[in-house]
């Protein structure tokens, strides 16, 4: 994966760099040409200057009086008055702008011929060379002006070329030429700059080009000497050649197309070193630009991976946690309800086991009490043998009830329950106890109060809690019974006089069996309040002792309405 | 009688005095103008083919040979007006003196470099005073220009003989009060053509010449 990511990133990158590189050198090229062309409109200007002054010179009526009528003897000196001022002046030579002046270095006139005419006071018209002078003749004299250039000598070493202006000067009588004016200018002071760019001279098969040594001269001479050779006017594109090491883009135009003089060639030289090195910076700086966003895009990929591979592997781990958990939260369940079954099964199968052989004891004791040849504490006797077996039974039911109960078995119908009913029927019950309580009993308890229940479950719980409160009261004691709306439920309070249980045990006392400190002649045996408590519970209610201080015991028992009482808020 | 005969001799004789000055008529065939002129029609001298000519054309006759030095002579003027010389060919007797007085607004700077006459007369306006004035004392024929106003242009022809007349137009001429003799004749045409003729002059004899 990295590999691929590392692959395509340096695919990218080349791709930039080749597009960055071209880019780069055509701006190099675009910058080259345009200084080329600065150069070039600048010295067009100033060129089109000098052909202008030198079209007014030859305008002077003088100049032409000498010419056409017969007072050659005349040309110069009339000349000297005229173009005087053109020659260059020593001492213009050292102001500034000196090398943008337009002042000549020698001036001279051609005969109808096309030859020199002979200037009588040389240093007035500008010393020149004999051979040099002889470059000036025209085969026939020019229509138009013309632009030429002369390599002559001069005090640098290389000698210097000169911009020749040849103007000529037509008949005021016959518009035809009849001389010529030739100045020659210096070249102009225009520098390349920037680029590094050497600019000279290419002129009878040789190049002036003092800024470059002379290998440099010879070879770049040579490639131009083929190229215009090849019979081309300019090079369109550069001409790469190898010099001193670096390469080079040579240029070159042809300075005075259609001129009638011989051909000059400007020759412009470009080092690309610079732009090699900017090229190869730039490439360096693609390439560390490259690697160091591919180092950071590992990185952060990296980074961010492992920021994510963290949570995902917590996540891995716990879930296996919780699988485990989860598992084994499942073997308990399932053992727990297995083990409930069991139980559940168990208490009712030993129920149902303890049932038959109560039932038979039950048999043999009735039978027994059926005799009449037992004697009185016999009897007696018997008598409470029978009742234990009730007990029994009693036992039995409750415990087959829990049973059933705790496995989650019984679904109770509920359907509207008459509480006031089942409350008197268990007062009722009560009276039909051996009372030697002699106990006073209240009831508070409107009529028709319907609950949502099971009829023989309410009747159990109610029964239960009455019971008690007859079992455990004081002598002369008061049982009150009540109902009370509260919170939508009904609620019904059962309190007696009673001997007050301690708080520690107001809790226990719902668990099974347990009987506190009451001894056995108080019959019970300690399921009761825990079957009230779960029948109440199955019923949507909730079984509670409220209270129990040294005079009043209470136990509330809350139902569900048979028809939804609103709540008063 | 003889009183008579000495009046009618004398008579006579003064009549053919009178006759005695030889007259030479003639007509010289001026150049048609073939081209139409180069210099604008404000300006009277014409060049075609590089020759000038005065236009309207006309031609100077004129007899050459020796004569003798005039005793005065009188001064000439060459004025410039409206950017022209009034005159386009001025022909004159060797040693005459012209004046070129200056009627423009702008200054004029009259000058030739003829070799019959080389002169400059300088930058001057029409305020100058004395009035620039040169002496021609060479034959030939002599180019004003002006130095400022490059197409002003005029002749002078300086003749060595006090026998010269413009022709008119139409080539029409007639030179009267000449001496008796042989001479040439010669008529200027323009700048490059003078043709001339022999003629031989018997006092009172009316010659015709016609050129060419």
């Amino acid at each position: 994966m990295v590999v691929v990511v590392v692959a395509i990133t340096i695919g990218g990158l080349t791709i930039a760099e080749r597009t960055v590189s071209g880019e780069a050198r055509r701006a190099f090229q675009s910058a080259f040409e345009s200084e080329l062309a600065l150069l070039r409109a600048v010295r067009g200007i100033r060129h089109a200057s000098l052909e202008e002054r030198c079209r007014a010179l030859v305008r002077k009526p003088r100049i032409h009086a000498a010419l056409e009528d017969n007072a050659l003897d005349m040309l110069y000196p009339s000349a000297g008055d005229e173009l005087g001022d053109v020659l260059a002046d020593r001492s213009t030579a050292g102001q500034p702008f000196a090398r943008h002046s337009i002042h000549a270095k020698f001036y001279r006139f051609l005969d109808p011929e096309g030859a020199v005419i002979p200037a009588g006071k040389v240093a007035a018209v500008g010393a020149m060379e004999p051979d040099e002078e002889k470059q000036l003749t025209a085969s026939k004299l020019p229509h138009e002006q013309q632009t030429g250039y002369l390599w002559r000598k001069s005090d640098a070493p290389d000698g210097e070329v000169v911009e020749l202006i040849s103007t000529p000067i037509l008949s005021s009588e016959t518009g035809e030429p009849i001389s010529a004016l030739i100045a020659g200018f210096p070249p102009s002071g225009e520098k390349a700059g920037g680029t590094g760019m050497e600019s000279g001279i290419w002129l009878g098969e040789r190049l002036h080009m003092p800024a470059l040594a002379g290998t440099a001269r010879a070879a770049i001479g040579a490639v131009v000497s083929r190229a215009i050779s090849g019979s081309t006017e300019a090079a369109a594109e550069g001409i790469p050649v190898r010099v001193g090491g670096t390469e080079h883009f040579v240029f070159f135009e042809r300075l005075n197309p259609g001129s009638l003089f011989p051909p000059a060639y400007e020759v412009g030289v470009y080092p690309l070193a610079g732009m090699h090195a900017r090229l190869l910076r730039l490439r360096w700086q693609a390439s560390g630009v490259g690697l160091l966003l591919l180092g950071l895009g590992i990185a952060a990929s990296s980074y961010i991976s492992a920021r994510l591979a963290k949570p995902v592997r917590e996540l891995a781990e716990v879930s296996e946690e919780n699988r485990v958990l989860r598992v084994r939260a499942e073997g308990a369940l399932e053992f727990t309800s297995n083990e409930l079954e069991r139980t559940a099964r168990f208490s009712a199968d030993a129920s149902h086991q303890l049932k038959t052989p109560v039932t038979v004891l039950r048999a043999g004791l009735d039978e027994l009490l059926a005799r009449n040849d037992l004697p009185m504490s016999a009897r007696d006797e018997l008598g409470l043998l029978v009742h234990q077996t009730y007990r029994i039974t009693s036992i039995i039911q409750d415990l087959l009830l829990l049973a059933r109960l705790d496995s989650g078995r019984v679904q109770p119908e509920l359907v509207p329950v008459d509480l006031t009913h089942v409350v008197d029927t268990c007062v009722d019950d009560l009276h039909l106890l051996n009372d030697s309580m002699d106990l006073e009993v209240e009831l508070d308890v409107p009529s028709g109060l319907l609950i949502s229940g099971e009829k023989r479950y309410t009747m159990l719980i109610v029964q239960n809690l009455v019971e008690n409160a007859h079992k455990y009261n004081l002598p002369n004691g008061h049982i009150r019974i009540a109902t009370r709306e509260e919170n939508g439920m009904v609620v019904l309070t059962v309190g007696n006089h009673a001997h007050p249980i301690p708080p520690a045990s107001w809790e226990h006392i719902f668990e099974r069996f347990h009987r506190a400190a009451v001894g056995e002649n108080v019959p019970g045996h300690g399921l009761g309040l825990n079957v009230a408590r779960e029948l109440t519970r199955l019923h949507g209610g909730e079984l509670r002792l409220v209270r129990s201080d040294e005079e009043w015991t209470e136990f509330e028992a809350t139902f569900r309405p048979a028809n939804p009482i609103p709540v008063v808020a | 009688m003889n009183v008579l005969r000495t009046v009618a001799i004398f008579l006579a004789a003064s009549c053919l005095s009178a006759l005695a000055d030889t007259v030479i008529e003639g007509r010289v065939e001026l150049p048609k103008s073939r081209h139409s002129p180069i210099a604008s029609k404000r300006y009277e001298i014409v060049s075609k083919g590089g020759v000038l000519a005065p236009y309207p054309a006309f031609a100077v006759v004129y007899l050459d040979g020796n004569f003798a030095k005039p005793a005065s002579l009188p001064v000439l003027q060459i004025v410039q007006k409206n950017l022209t010389f009034d005159t386009a060919l001025l022909p004159l007797r060797t040693g005459t003196k012209v004046e070129f007085p200056n009627f423009d607004d702008t200054a004029h700077n009259i000058f030739s470099f003829s070799p019959a006459k080389r002169f400059d007369l300088g930058r001057y306006t029409s305020a100058e005073r004395p009035i620039p004035s040169q002496t021609f004392d060479k034959p030939g024929l002599v180019t004003l220009r002006c130095d400022i106003h490059e197409h002003m242009r005029a002749l002078v022809l300086v003749l060595d003989t006090p026998h010269f007349v413009r022709t008119d137009n139409d080539g029409r001429f007639r030179l009267t009060g000449l001496p008796s003799g042989s001479y040439k004749l010669k008529a200027w045409i323009d700048s490059k053509t003078t043709i001339e003729r022999a003629v031989e002059l018997k006092p009172g004899a009316a010659l015709r010449v016609d050129f060419p």
